[in-house]
């Protein structure tokens, strides 16, 4: 899927959003591109930017007092992305941000973007549906890291992302699981045909 | 690598019209690392898009007995890496601290141009590889590749890193040869060209070449 510009992009996340709001909004997104394993946000900053996955995959992760790694969330295109927390209440961030492979995004800043929030209270509106559908993915996801088996937790990414395994290291996928990579190996052994 | 310099002719002498002559290159630092960067993300791209999906079994098939598998062609690799991947992030850290800044130019010296050079793919010396970079009969596939991304993740932070100190100034010890120091912009080129050589060896072993 390739956009050219901000305004089209949105207008398929919101079909229904009127064009001059779309044009305000897609006015104040600009270009980035990324390569591999950029950190886009580190732990104590704060967020200064709302992203649009153009092209590539992107993960939020902490890093534990052990220094071990928690893959909290994978992003692709299309969606928004960044430290969404961190950038709505532009508090520092608790976790990083990186590029898993080379990526394109349209950004905006915070500044600009709550300017054309403020003006257009439809956007407000969206903004809080969107909100909602990702606090109900945080919600379904903490259902699955405490009550589903590993087997179930795998399966389940399967059905909903299974173009992740041709696109990032197994490893990422494996810890996003909270599974060791011998244990994902053995599941993946499993479905491959 | 270094092991098989007395295959190469090297207390020879070189040959100034050999086929790997000796001529010094010069080039725009930030043009070669960005090579180095695109060669390094190509390999990756192949294990994470290819190999990681491929049944264990194909890192293990061979064309012919005796031949490296593909596994075994990532294990004398990651050798490599193990040891150049911390060396040259040392070697970046304390130019920094040192003050290093990046220069425009990059001259390659007469000996990396000469191991760059053996190192390629389409290089026809034959080498053998020193003992202690030789894999063993058996390996454990799935751990080995994860190593091998692994690595080529690390290379790659590297290189964009290395944009910001003397490709000219900072030096790596070689393996197995301490006392002989490569360019930071010499030991990228040979540490690819090596990659590059034992990835098609790795593809033609899974039949995928």
């Amino acid at each position: 899927m390739l956009h050219t510009n901000p305004q089209d992009y949105l207008s398929q996340i919101w079909p229904d959003l009127p064009v001059e709001i779309l044009a305000d909004l897609g006015a104040v997104f600009h270009k980035l591109t990324a390569k591999r394993k950029t950190v886009l946000t580190t732990e104590g900053e704060v967020e200064k930017y709302l992203y649009l996955v153009l092209e590539g995959v992107q993960r939020a992760y902490a890093i534990g007092e052990d220094g071990k790694e928690a893959t909290l969330v994978f992003t692709y295109a299309p969606s928004f992305s960044g430290v969404a927390d961190s950038f709505l209440l532009q508090k520092p961030s608790r976790y990083w941000f990186e590029t898993l492979t080379p990526s394109v995004f349209f950004r905006t800043s915070f500044a600009e973007f709550d300017a054309i929030l403020q003006k257009h209270p439809l956007l407000e509106r969206k903004l809080r549906i969107a909100l909602s559908e990702t606090l109900e993915g945080v919600l379904v996801r903490q259902i699955e890291l405490q009550s589903f088996t590993a087997e179930q937790r795998f399966r389940t990414l399967m059905a909903r992302s299974p173009h992740l395994l041709q696109l990032v290291p197994h490893k990422y996928i494996a810890n996003y699981l909270g599974m060791d990579a011998t244990n994902f190996s053995k599941l993946l052994g499993q479905i491959r045909i | 690598m270094i092991g098989e310099l007395h295959n190469l002719g090297f207390y020879q002498g070189f040959s100034k019209d050999s086929s790997i002559g000796l001529q010094k290159k010069s080039m725009e630092a930030n043009l070669l690392l960005d090579q180095y960067y695109q060669q390094t993300e190509a390999i990756l791209d192949k294990a994470v898009k290819e190999w990681q999906n491929l049944a264990p079994e194909k890192l293990l098939a061979t064309t012919q007995p005796g031949a490296w598998n593909a596994a075994q062609c990532m294990t004398h690799l990651n050798a490599y890496g193990n040891y150049y991947l911390p060396a040259i992030e040392k070697a970046i850290e304390e130019a920094q601290a040192r003050g290093s800044k990046a220069e425009k130019e990059f001259h390659s010296g007469w000996l990396g141009a000469y191991f760059t050079k053996l190192m390629l793919p389409d290089s026809k010396t034959k080498m053998k590889s020193p003992a202690n970079a030789i894999p063993p009969a058996v390996v454990e596939p799935v751990e080995t590749l994860a190593q091998f991304i692994d690595q080529q993740e690390r290379m790659l932070k590297l290189i964009e890193k290395a944009r910001r100190v003397n490709l000219n100034m900072v030096r790596i010890p070689i393996s197995i040869l301490p006392w002989l120091r490569l360019k930071l912009g010499d030991t990228f080129g040979f540490y690819t060209a090596h990659h590059r050589r034992h990835v098609l060896q790795a593809e033609r072993a899974m039949g995928r070449a």
